[in-house]
């Protein structure tokens, strides 16, 4: 069953025309990619999944019901989770209560004294390296991913989309955060990911979305997608056919 | 297996120091004895300091308030003044036109101006940083229109009299009522702070879209705290009104508010309790420097501004980071080395 549909989304920033029309489902448990050159408006289809941004036109379904155009608080309490592209934590609070707030906010099921035990858990989950008495601001970039990542967790997301969650990552950090996707479609999240670290893509991903300057010039099983004649010429590039 | 970084984690993020809590809360309880005996301390026992006094914890209580919106969800509010105006004005005109008693007025002054509070919150909720400013200053500037220019009502620039809270002119009652006030302010906001909403208001003030991503609306808290501000803001205006018995436009001037800003930042933005406990030195001081140069009037807003700029270079939390700092100093000679400190830079 499809956990996330949607129809024929556009968003124009003025003249621009940054998300073309653009549709396609995605099942649940699935790990969906969406890959594109820098400025196709990858982040900008996520946003209007997450509510962070009204799309102008088409719908967005998620189980069913239609969303389009709830803001960011109402998606996250209906279960939909989001890291950013650049981390985005409170940076005078701990990492502890970084990820406390999506839990006691995110969660409109959680009780109050399990906020904190959530928050532990998802910490501990994504093996944060630190304290959790750390102030977010005295993290680097990798750990700052985790952070994001674990806040995005702590509101108990069915869908999460990821936002070049590897992107500057060390290879090592690469095997271990693929590891730790695997493990969140394990526990039953869907995940959709934008990404442009291919092997991760490769690795991860059931099926693909291709966009380009707005549009979706490709969708399908990982394989096929990256075989595509067009997908290479707009994107992957010489280097990758050889 | 055991992830080290949770071994020693607190059980609930409101008693995450508890430890730190129970250390502060003695200072302040110390602090707050000293400002109890303090009248009957040379040079305070003169009828002067005593005004000066009343003043310094009337100061402090509008700081407190005033952080409570700028120290946490990050929104200045340059009408500050205005809401206190509105207050007095409230319950002063209640006093004079329908002889209601002030210990109901300033109540009364305090519902209104956190009424009005509440729709400037919905004026400002589209703006960020500065934009929210400059709007909630203009609400403050048509309050103040509105009352200088309404003689009929107001007295305008004529000035209002009122009658007083109390049946007496000695300071010392009033210092003990205002002291009383500053205590509510503070207990109550910090109440607040330390609960769930606080949490929500930090995290709006940090990072909005964050908060948003995290399930907050931040409408329903960005309005909640301009109102409550603004409330206590009014019911502080309602003491100032029927202690100095005479209200003018001029106690909603921006100035006023900038005078309280100066305070809640130098005391230290986002603690609540450093604006309340530095506005005592610095309002005695500002009150020495008034007297000794009265040929020079407006010498103490350049106090103000060296300390604010010593402040924003060397100590941007203010006094209550330098606390916190100190405070963190002598923990560490308590307890063992931390596995490890985060300070890095």
């Amino acid at each position: 069953m499809a956990i996330l549909e949607i129809s024929g989304v556009t968003k124009r920033f003025g003249g621009l025309t940054a998300v073309d029309n653009v549709t396609f489902s995605v099942e649940a448990n699935e790990i969906f990619g969406l890959i594109g050159p820098n400025g196709a408006g990858k982040t900008t289809l996520l946003s209007c999944l997450a509510g962070d941004l009204r799309p102008n036109g088409g719908t967005v379904r998620l189980d069913g019901r239609d969303t389009t155009g709830l803001p960011a608080d109402r998606m996250c309490r209906l279960g939909v989770g989001r890291t950013f592209q650049i981390p985005r934590p409170f940076p005078h609070m701990s990492v502890f209560d970084n990820v406390v707030v999506a839990a006691a906010f995110g969660d409109p099921k959680i009780q109050r004294d399990q906020v904190a035990r959530r928050a532990l858990d998802m910490i501990e989950y994504v093996e944060f390296p630190r304290p959790v008495t750390t102030l977010a601001s005295h993290l680097n970039a990798a750990q700052l991913k985790r952070l994001d990542l674990a806040r995005a967790l702590a509101s108990g997301p069915r869908l999460l989309l990821l936002d070049e969650l590897a992107a500057g990552l060390t290879p090592g950090e690469l095997t271990s955060i693929a590891t730790l996707l695997r493990r969140i479609r394990g526990d039953g999240v869907t995940i959709v990911m934008v990404e442009h670290v291919m092997r991760l893509i490769m690795e991860l991903c059931d099926r693909l979305s291709v966009l380009h300057y707005g549009e979706l010039i490709a969708h399908g099983d990982a394989a096929t997608v990256a075989r595509d004649d067009l997908v290479r010429e707009a994107y992957l590039g010489q280097s990758y056919i050889l | 297996m055991a992830n080290p970084s949770v071994a020693n984690a607190p059980t609930s993020p409101i008693e995450a120091d508890r430890d730190a809590t129970r250390r502060h809360r003695a200072a302040l309880l110390l602090v707050l004895g000293i400002a109890i005996v303090l009248p009957f301390v040379p040079p305070f026992t003169g009828q002067d300091y005593q005004r000066w006094l009343v003043g310094a914890a009337l100061l402090a209580a509008m700081a407190v308030a005033f952080d409570f919106t700028a120290g946490y969800i990050n929104v200045v509010n340059f009408g500050f003044a205005a809401f206190v105006g509105l207050g007095g004005y409230t319950s002063g005109l209640l006093a004079v036109d329908l002889g209601v008693s002030p210990w109901i007025g300033i109540f009364v002054g305090a519902a209104l101006a956190g009424f009005v509070g509440l729709l400037t919150g919905m004026l400002t909720l589209r703006l960020r940083g500065i934009y929210a400013a400059v709007m909630a200053w203009f609400v403050g500037l048509a309050v103040m229109g509105l009352v200088r220019n309404l003689p009929d009502i107001t007295r305008g620039s004529l000035g209002l009299n009122v009658p007083l809270l109390l049946d007496t002119s000695d300071n010392l009652p009033y210092y003990y009522v205002i002291l009383g006030m500053l205590v509510v302010t503070l207990v109550v906001l910090t109440v607040v702070i330390r609960s769930y909403i606080g949490l929500a208001f930090r995290a709006i003030g940090q990072n909005l879209q964050a908060a948003r991503a995290s399930g907050i609306n931040p409408t329903r808290y960005l309005v909640l705290n301009f109102a409550l501000s603004s409330a206590f803001a009014g019911w502080l205006g309602g003491f100032y009104a029927h202690y100095y018995g005479i209200l003018t436009p001029d106690v909603m001037l921006t100035s006023r508010t900038v005078e309280v800003l100066a305070v809640a930042y130098i005391g230290g933005r986002g603690s609540l309790w450093g604006p309340a406990v530095i506005a005592f030195p610095l309002s005695i001081a500002v009150e020495l420097l008034r007297t000794q140069f009265a040929n020079l009037p407006g010498l103490y807003l350049v106090l103000y501004g060296l300390l604010l700029i010593v402040v924003m270079i060397y100590r941007p939390g203010g006094v209550a980071a330098a606390a916190r700092s100190v405070d963190e100093w002598i923990a560490r000679r308590r307890r063992p080395e931390p596995v490890e400190t985060p300070r890095a830079t």
